[in-house]
């Protein structure tokens, strides 16, 4: 019985091919997709999940809003670690890491090549306790004890020195100054942690450990780990960290401030120490100073959410196609039914036909899944797999296909097999098979999916336009970042005087300070000698040399700038329009004075401790963070900071320019590696999550408009082919050709109408909550809501028009005499 | 074999209500060959479908071997259908996507015979009917004589106690008709029961009698000539 469902199945498909085609398509590409989606959605989860203590290892963070900034760190102070193994019995063991950013590193010996390496760690001793890597050499428990030892991975071990064995006991040279004796050699990081690793240094004998305040939510530069004892809950735990921190955030405050946590906390400011789980931190954390870019839950949800969507609207598809087919299978049904089929055993076989072709979509969708693999992995940024060998992810697959076969070919079976066969056997079909109420439900929803996800595409790309154009306060086309440019040492002023002399080069400025991605340092400023919430303000300090504003073409609307011929110039300051609102300097800030605590203080502190510096200039604001962010308070300083070179070069000339620079850099520094960026690059890369959010709405709209223009062009031909008698009556009593196309495409089109209701109070939902994320957005016109419409509509018309031209033109009297 | 008692038979539409079965009571005995005449639209088709067990009366009883139908559910009579009752239509009503082997074998499929009993009895069939070299077309290619010839091979197959036939030869013309009604009558020769609607006397005649229908009531009943 079964193999005679099939034998007709398969002739079924072999005799319309058209309808074969745009069923399994269709249903490929939505299996395909979910399919990337799900392991997509399957890979962020596993973050962290390959460290078997996962769910016992806490992180602090740390969220402090005082002075008029609010910031919320990754990193936290020095003592914390340590204070909370005394203080909390809970706690197993603890490891700071610190992040100095990439460092030169080369082989110990004359005239080795330096390489830049971008994943080192300042680590605890403590480290393989808390992530047990596995060991390919040396000793997890005693390698990073002493100072000056390093652990590298596996990767960095062969490319310094061949192998894990060769590396041990060997020395590199780091930033051209230090040696560091390799005590250790790991397997490299899973690529789902939250954090990579490739170089592991000892914090043994770190200055700034040494050197660093006791106090709490004072200076905050380490990531801190804490792993607790088998058994102890995470709320518990929390509670009792948190008494601890305001007890010890109180002492600061009491230090500091002269105040207690309570008063300060009245003003509306506060700082607080808390705890993330390390299992969170992938996709919950979205804090400052991470260790490396994390995911998003929000586009795990939205994800999944496309996934089940294209799928659906592919399940759809099927369903309605089948059903529209019952039609032309209504003579088989009753034939069948007369000859002594039961219910039973049509619907078991409509059912074995429809799993029979998801079976081939599965087939075609997993050649489809892993043709776009690599793509998918560009586009994600992520390096996943189809686990072929993964005996779980056939038996899901397998799920996966009985279930969207069943609901794909529940519809039409229970339909079909339910015709009263005496009516199908006189061709007369139930009004609901014309008509088809639920048939034209699923279309609308189809087409609303489709409109949400244009307008959403649009949206995003609009805010991306207006991200690219928006007038930043600096002008960040034509300029040359060079890295490393430290690595230059005292050569870098005569680097920065050679090409100035090269003529496509306008300007060049010696900063590590950048309005994109780079290094960053703030301190509370206070108006007077003395440290009070009411009179400080926190100040991203910035140190520039005399050729930063012409270079970066920033505007200076109050004052002078640095002038070379005034030496007392180092203790001025040019501060942008927020940091003068903060400060409260509204009219005539030229001249005014602020001040700074230059070290921490012994005791109490007194009025010579602080040093003084005068406002010189006021700087419009520019777009110095991110624009999901408020323009925050800044300070210019002129003062030596050599990481970076930045140059302007005229139009045209960049190449000439970067064989230049590439020339004089080999010819001073040799062993050092040259390594160049343009600012506008790197100005879009902050936002590759939202170009890459545009880019994901925009394929899935195209899928999910494809696939649904497979279905109604499907639908259309039925329809078409159903209504021929219809069609070639009224063309015998005079219709024309448009007003047959027009009645056969009228109702389809009030369908997509319909769709484009449901959809844009969605659509406008949806994105206008995701533009909350951005402090600078657009606002949603209605123009994108029309023309989302407009181009349903067009795309709907032309796919069902091309059914009803072909039906309008084809010769009435063969449909008649066919009758 | 079959006995009706005041069947009747409502159609009901959104405007109208066609009455196309008052009161017809019929006895029709085993091994009759009887033939059902009437202007168009009188019920033959209706009675036909009732007594096939396709469609159900609205009143009246229908006794089939003496156990009231009409009334049982649809799977009863599926299971009475496919055990005792041959079909042949006017327009043949062939599936299209099964070859003629396939079509004629398909009712054996729902009763559940051996395959290789299947195989012998379809050949035998097909033999008969001069139709063997013809087993792998598709219905679309064959004519319209042979197409009868396949659905009354089909109609046959489980050796059904009783064959209704809708105007089995309406749509074939009078040699293909013929053949066809010989190989009714041949049947009936050999035991069947046939109940035959037809707007044709001459393939009345095959019969052994003959009801004759207006406006959904039996006016006569004549008993033919015993035929040469
Ligand atoms: N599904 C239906 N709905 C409404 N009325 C129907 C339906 N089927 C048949 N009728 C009506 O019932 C009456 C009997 O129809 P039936 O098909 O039995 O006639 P018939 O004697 O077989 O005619 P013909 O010789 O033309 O085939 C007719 O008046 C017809 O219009
Ligand atoms: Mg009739």
């Amino acid at each position: 019985m079964f193999q005679n469902y099939i034998k007709i199945a398969i002739r079924n498909l072999q005799k319309n091919k058209a309808y074969s085609f745009i069923n399994i398509a269709g249903l490929a590409i939505g299996i395909a997709c979910c399919l990337l989606i799900l392991l997509f959605v399957a890979h962020e989860l596993s973050y962290d999940r390959w460290n078997p203590q996962a769910d016992r290892i806490v992180r602090t963070y740390a969220d402090i809003n005082f002075g008029g900034n609010h910031f919320q760190l990754a990193v936290t102070g020095v003592p914390i670690g340590p204070d909370v193994q005394r203080e909390i019995s809970d706690v197993q063991s603890y490891c700071r890491l610190r992040n100095y950013g990439s460092h030169l590193v080369r082989k110990e010996g004359e005239g080795t090549q330096n390489f830049r390496e971008e994943e080192v760690l300042y680590a605890d001793s403590t480290f393989f306790e808390i992530f047990p890597l596995a060991i390919a050499s040396g000793e997890a428990r005693t390698c990073l004890t002493k100072p000056n030892s390093v652990v590298l991975s596996r990767s960095r071990a062969e490319k310094y020195f061949g192998s894990a064995q060769a590396a041990m006991g060997q020395n590199l040279i780091v930033e051209n100054e230090s040696a560091w004796k390799v005590t250790g050699v790991f397997e490299d990081m899973p690529a789902n942690s939250h954090f990579q690793a490739h170089l592991l240094m000892s914090l043994n004998g770190n200055r700034e450990i040494m050197e660093a305040t006791q106090m709490w939510a004072m200076s905050n530069n380490f990531q801190t780990y804490i792993l607790l004892k088998e058994g102890t809950s995470f709320d518990t735990f929390s509670e009792k960290f948190n008494n601890l921190s305001r007890q010890k955030i109180g002492q600061t405050a009491a230090q500091m401030l002269g105040l207690s946590l309570e008063k300060l906390e009245a003003t509306g400011q506060y700082a607080r120490i808390g705890l993330q789980r390390l299992t969170d931190i992938h996709l919950h954390s979205d804090l400052d100073v991470e260790l490396g870019p994390n995911g998003d839950i929000q586009y795990v949800w939205i994800f999944s959410a496309i996934a089940l969507f294209v799928l659906f609207i592919a399940c759809i598809n099927f369903m309605n196609l089948a059903t529209a087919r019952s039609a032309h299978r209504a003579k088989e049904i009753g034939v069948r039914k007369v000859l002594g089929s039961t219910r039973g055993a049509l619907i078991g076989q409509f059912m074995s036909e429809t799993l029979f072709m998801a079976f081939l979509s599965l087939i075609l969708a997993l050649a489809l899944a892993s043709a776009v693999m690599p793509w998918f992995n560009e586009l994600t940024g992520r390096a996943i797999q189809i686990p072929w060998a993964s005996p779980m992810f056939w038996g899901l697959l397998a799920c996966g296909v009985l279930i969207t076969g069943f609901l794909a070919g529940s519809y039409p079976s229970f339909f079909l097999s339910g015709f009263e066969t005496i009516k199908v056997l006189k061709g007369q079909l139930s009004r609901k098979a014309k008509h088809g109420g639920l048939r034209s439900a699923l279309v609308v929803f189809q087409f609303a999916t489709a409109i949400v996800l244009i307008i959403c595409t649009t949206v995003v790309y609009n805010q991306l336009n207006y991200i690219q154009n928006k007038k930043l306060g600096f002008r960040k086309d034509q300029l040359i970042i060079i890295d490393d440019a430290y690595a230059l040492g005292d050569g870098i002023l005569a680097f920065k005087q050679e090409m100035l002399k090269h003529p496509g080069v306008e300007s060049a400025t010696i900063s590590s300070f950048l309005p994109v991605p780079s290094n960053r340092n703030n301190t509370t400023f206070t108006k007077s000698r003395e440290f009070r919430q009411d009179n400080s303000v926190n100040l991203d300090i910035w140190d520039v040399d005399h050729d930063y504003f012409k270079t970066l073409g920033l505007e200076l609307i109050e004052g002078r700038l640095f002038d070379k011929n005034r030496p007392a110039d180092s203790s001025a300051v040019i501060l942008n329009e927020t940091a003068l609102k903060n400060f409260g300097f509204t009219d005539n800030p030229i001249g005014k004075k602020i001040y700074y605590l230059e070290s921490e203080p012994k005791g109490d502190t007194k009025p010579s401790d602080f040093v003084e510096y005068t406002v010189i200039g006021v700087v419009k604001n520019f777009h110095f963070e991110s624009l999901r962010t408020h323009i925050s308070s800044l300070g210019l300083f002129l003062d030596d900071s050599r990481g970076l070179i930045t140059l302007r070069y005229k139009a045209g000339e960049s190449r000439s320019v970067i064989a230049a620079l590439e020339k004089q850099w080999k010819a001073m520094a040799p062993t050092q590696p040259f390594s160049y960026r343009f600012l506008d690059e790197a100005f879009s890369r902050m936002y590759q999550t939202e170009q890459r959010l545009g880019q994901i709405a925009l394929i899935f709209a195209s899928l999910a408009i494809f696939v649904s223009c497979l279905g109604l062009f499907g639908l259309a031909s039925f329809m078409a082919e159903q209504r021929t008698k219809e069609i070639g009556i009224r063309k015998v009593l005079g219709a024309t050709t448009a007003g047959i196309v027009g009645l056969l495409s009228k109702d389809f089109l009030l369908l997509v109408g319909f769709a484009l209701l449901l959809a844009t109070p969605l659509a406008w939902w949806g994105m206008h909550k995701w533009l909350q994320d951005f402090v600078y957005r657009i606002d949603i016109s209605a123009w994108v809501f029309v023309m989302a419409g407009l181009a349903a509509i067009a795309i709907a018309f032309i796919t069902v028009s091309f059914q009803s031209i072909r039906a309008a033109l084809a010769n009435p009297v063969k449909s008649l005499r066919s009758e | 074999m079959i006995k009706t008692v005041g069947l009747t038979k409502i159609y009901r539409t959104d405007e109208v209500e066609t009455t196309a079965l008052s009161g017809v009571n019929v006895d029709i005995k085993e091994g009759e060959f009887v033939s059902v005449m009437g202007p168009s639209g009188c019920g033959k088709s209706t009675l036909l479908n009732v007594l096939g067990m396709i469609d159900s009366p609205d009143g009246g009883d229908y006794f089939f071997n003496g156990e009231e139908v009409g009334r049982l559910p649809e799977r009863k009579r599926a299971d009475i259908r496919k055990r005792n009752l041959g079909f042949v239509f006017q327009s043949f009503n062939l599936i299209d996507e099964l070859t003629v082997y396939e079509n004629v074998a398909l009712p054996m499929f729902y009763t559940g015979a051996p395959a290789a009993e299947r195989k012998q009895r379809v050949e035998e069939l097909l033999e008969g009917m001069h139709i063997m070299h013809r087993r792998n077309h598709y219905p679309q290619q064959l004519s319209g004589g042979q197409q009868q010839r396949v659905a009354v091979a089909r109609a046959i197959v489980n050796r059904p106690k009783l064959i209704l036939a809708d105007e089995p030869t309406g749509n074939l013309d009078s040699s293909n008709g013929d053949e066809v009604m010989k190989i009714l009558a041949e049947l009936n020769a050999q035991g069947t029961t046939i109940l035959m609607v037809t707007h044709s006397q001459y393939c009345a005649e095959f019969g052994n009698r003959i009801i004759r229908m207006l406006d959904g009531q039996v006016v006569t009943e004549n008993v033919v000539k015993q035929y040469l």
